[in-house]
């Protein structure tokens, strides 16, 4: 059954899209992710203009991080002090990250930057869960001691605040800076940002990892609705009907995706889940890198 | 079965209007209609034919030109940098028309030179497609605007070859206009000309509307009369979206 699209422009299969909002539901389910960095390039594969799988991609990502957080907040896995540190950078890096697209998507440039940004982060991303998670998964059999915190040049930044559910005591530069680092990407690549998010948390500002998710989610429900109502009003990009399709499968398909997850391992997850980080990294990487079928192209952009 | 449906009826009425014309004076000329005069995006729009028709003198040929909306179209020439396709070139083409198809009685270039062709744009390769910047060479040009026409054909906006117009009996002849699901709105213009011995005699230009309708329309102007009001209101859509499978899903 096809539904014509009002804002993308085209016309697509309603069981497709809601196939693909189950498939990757199931997957940020089983993953704890989000999933826009699937998402995303999935729906510009089938045919929508990429300006509009962005924008719609961070509307839906919205409903998921909101469904998601609520989990977390009942628990209390959710330092909304960090939180809000966090939310302020990313507010700022996505309202940037909107401007930068608009400017961008004039200059012709922004499918490269969308595709480069993919390979980079991806890459980054990706690789270092794998080889982390290949170590973790090495050590646990060898039974060898944790890791001690060691003191970087980072606790050594001003303006130093006491993050008592995360308990830390660190700059509030630092979540500033991650907050804008990430707003800026979710607005140009139509993710939430959690898969950089979760490992700059751990890493480098030390969050112990049961708040890391929950406190995640919570800041990109804001992000991400920021970037919902820029997209509207800049670029006229965000299709409600894609975006409702997509929710409704993805909603389902996480929750099958969750009870999933809680069969298998944190270490085998994650190694699966770097795999096919560094898969979608290849196949973009792919597309920017062997020869097009056609040298010349002309700007095809939805929402006008 | 829908097609089906829509065909039978279209004939019908094709039938009705033959029988029309034939109790009227012979025509000495060209006469054209459609069978509807708009094609409506609705939620279920995935393409749309509709049935152009009409009288012409006997012995004549017919030639159906519809274009689109004009809009002016970069087209980019990607290019190797690091390893990595890049777009570098851009030129500008002035009021491309968003659509073009062509349909004939008998191939255009066996019943009109070659010079007419362009001159009335018949083919799209006569389209006469001018650069707003003109810093490129004519070779450039060329390479470029065939890099358009391909592009446009590829996504079916430029129909690549030119479609058939049947001759019923002696005067009547009709053909099927094809809109694929990706068309732009806006007004359409179907041209068609008469020919008669090598020469265009008579044309007669008819207009379709293409248009969004129904939720389509509401959705679409909503999004750009109060983009802000729009951009909040997918965000509230999402929240209590999220919320309710949360609050579901608890329960089950």
């Amino acid at each position: 059954m096809q539904i014509y699209l009002p804002i993308a422009e085209v016309s697509v299969n309603i069981f497709l899209i809601l196939g693909m909002g189950g498939g990757i539901g199931f997957l940020s389910g089983l993953f704890g992710v989000g999933g826009g960095f699937l998402m995303t390039p999935l729906l510009i594969f089938i045919g929508i203009p990429p300006a509009v799988a962005v924008a719609t991609e961070a509307n839906q990502i919205v409903a998921s991080s909101v469904s998601g957080v609520l989990a977390h907040w009942k628990r209390g896995n959710v330092d909304f002090k960090m939180g809000a540190a966090l939310l302020v950078g990313g507010v700022i890096g996505s309202t940037a990250g909107v401007s930068l697209f608009t400017f961008l998507r004039e200059l012709g440039q922004i499918d490269l930057v969308i595709k480069l940004s993919y390979v980079v982060f991806l890459g980054i991303i990706g690789g270092l869960m794998f080889v982390e998670s290949l170590r973790a998964l090495l050590r646990s059999k060898r039974q060898a001691p944790p890791k001690r915190r060691t003191h970087y040049w980072i606790h050594g930044l001003p303006f130093k605040m006491r993050f008592k559910r995360s308990k830390v005591y660190i700059s509030a530069l630092l979540p500033l800076v991650i907050g804008i680092i990430v707003g800026i990407l979710s607005a140009i690549m139509g993710v939430g940002g959690g898969f950089i998010m979760v490992p700059a948390m751990i890493y480098l500002l030390g969050m112990p990892t049961s708040v890391v998710v929950g406190t995640s989610l919570f800041q990109i429900i804001f992000v991400t609705a920021n970037v919902t109502v820029l997209q509207s009003v800049n670029n006229y990009a965000v299709d409600v009907v894609l975006a409702i399709l997509l929710l409704i499968g993805a909603v389902i398909g996480a929750q099958f995706g969750a009870r999933a997850g809680a069969k298998l391992g944190g270490e085998q997850l994650r190694i699966l889940l770097a795999l096919m980080v560094l898969g979608v990294c290849v196949k973009i990487g792919l597309d920017l890198t062997l020869t097009p079928d056609d040298l010349f192209g002309i700007a095809q952009d939805g929402g006008h | 079965m829908k097609k089906f449906c829509l065909n039978a009826l279209l004939s019908v009425f094709v039938f009705a209007a033959m029988s029309a014309f034939s109790h009227a004076t012979l025509a000495d000329s060209l006469d054209v209609d459609l069978s509807k005069p708009e094609v409506e995006l609705t939620t279920s729009f995935d393409g749309a034919q509709l049935l152009f028709f009409g009288v012409h003198t006997p012995g004549t040929d017919v030639i159906v030109v519809v274009r689109g909306p004009e809009k002016d179209t970069p087209v980019r020439r990607k290019e190797r940098i690091a390893g990595i396709w890049v777009n570098s070139d851009e030129v500008m083409f002035k009021k491309v028309p968003t659509f073009y198809s062509a349909a004939a009685t008998r191939p255009p270039e066996e019943i009109l030179d070659a010079e007419t062709l362009r001159k009335f744009e018949i083919g799209v390769e006569n389209l006469n497609l001018v650069p707003g910047n003109a810093i490129y060479s004519m070779d450039d040009i060329t390479v470029f605007s065939a890099g358009l026409l391909r592009n446009m054909q590829r996504i079916e906006l430029f129909s690549a070859k030119i479609g058939e117009i049947k001759k019923v009996g002696k005067q009547l002849f009709r053909t099927n206009l094809w809109f694929p699901s990706n068309v732009n709105v806006g007004g359409y213009i179907v041209t068609t000309h008469l020919v008669m011995d090598g020469k265009i005699t008579e044309t007669k230009v008819t207009n379709i509307l293409v248009h969004k309708t129904g939720i389509e329309a509401g959705i679409y102007n909503f999004a750009h009369d109060h983009a802000l009001l729009y951009g909040l209101l997918a965000v509230l859509i999402a929240v209590v979206s999220g919320w309710s499978a949360n609050a579901i899903f608890r329960k089950g």
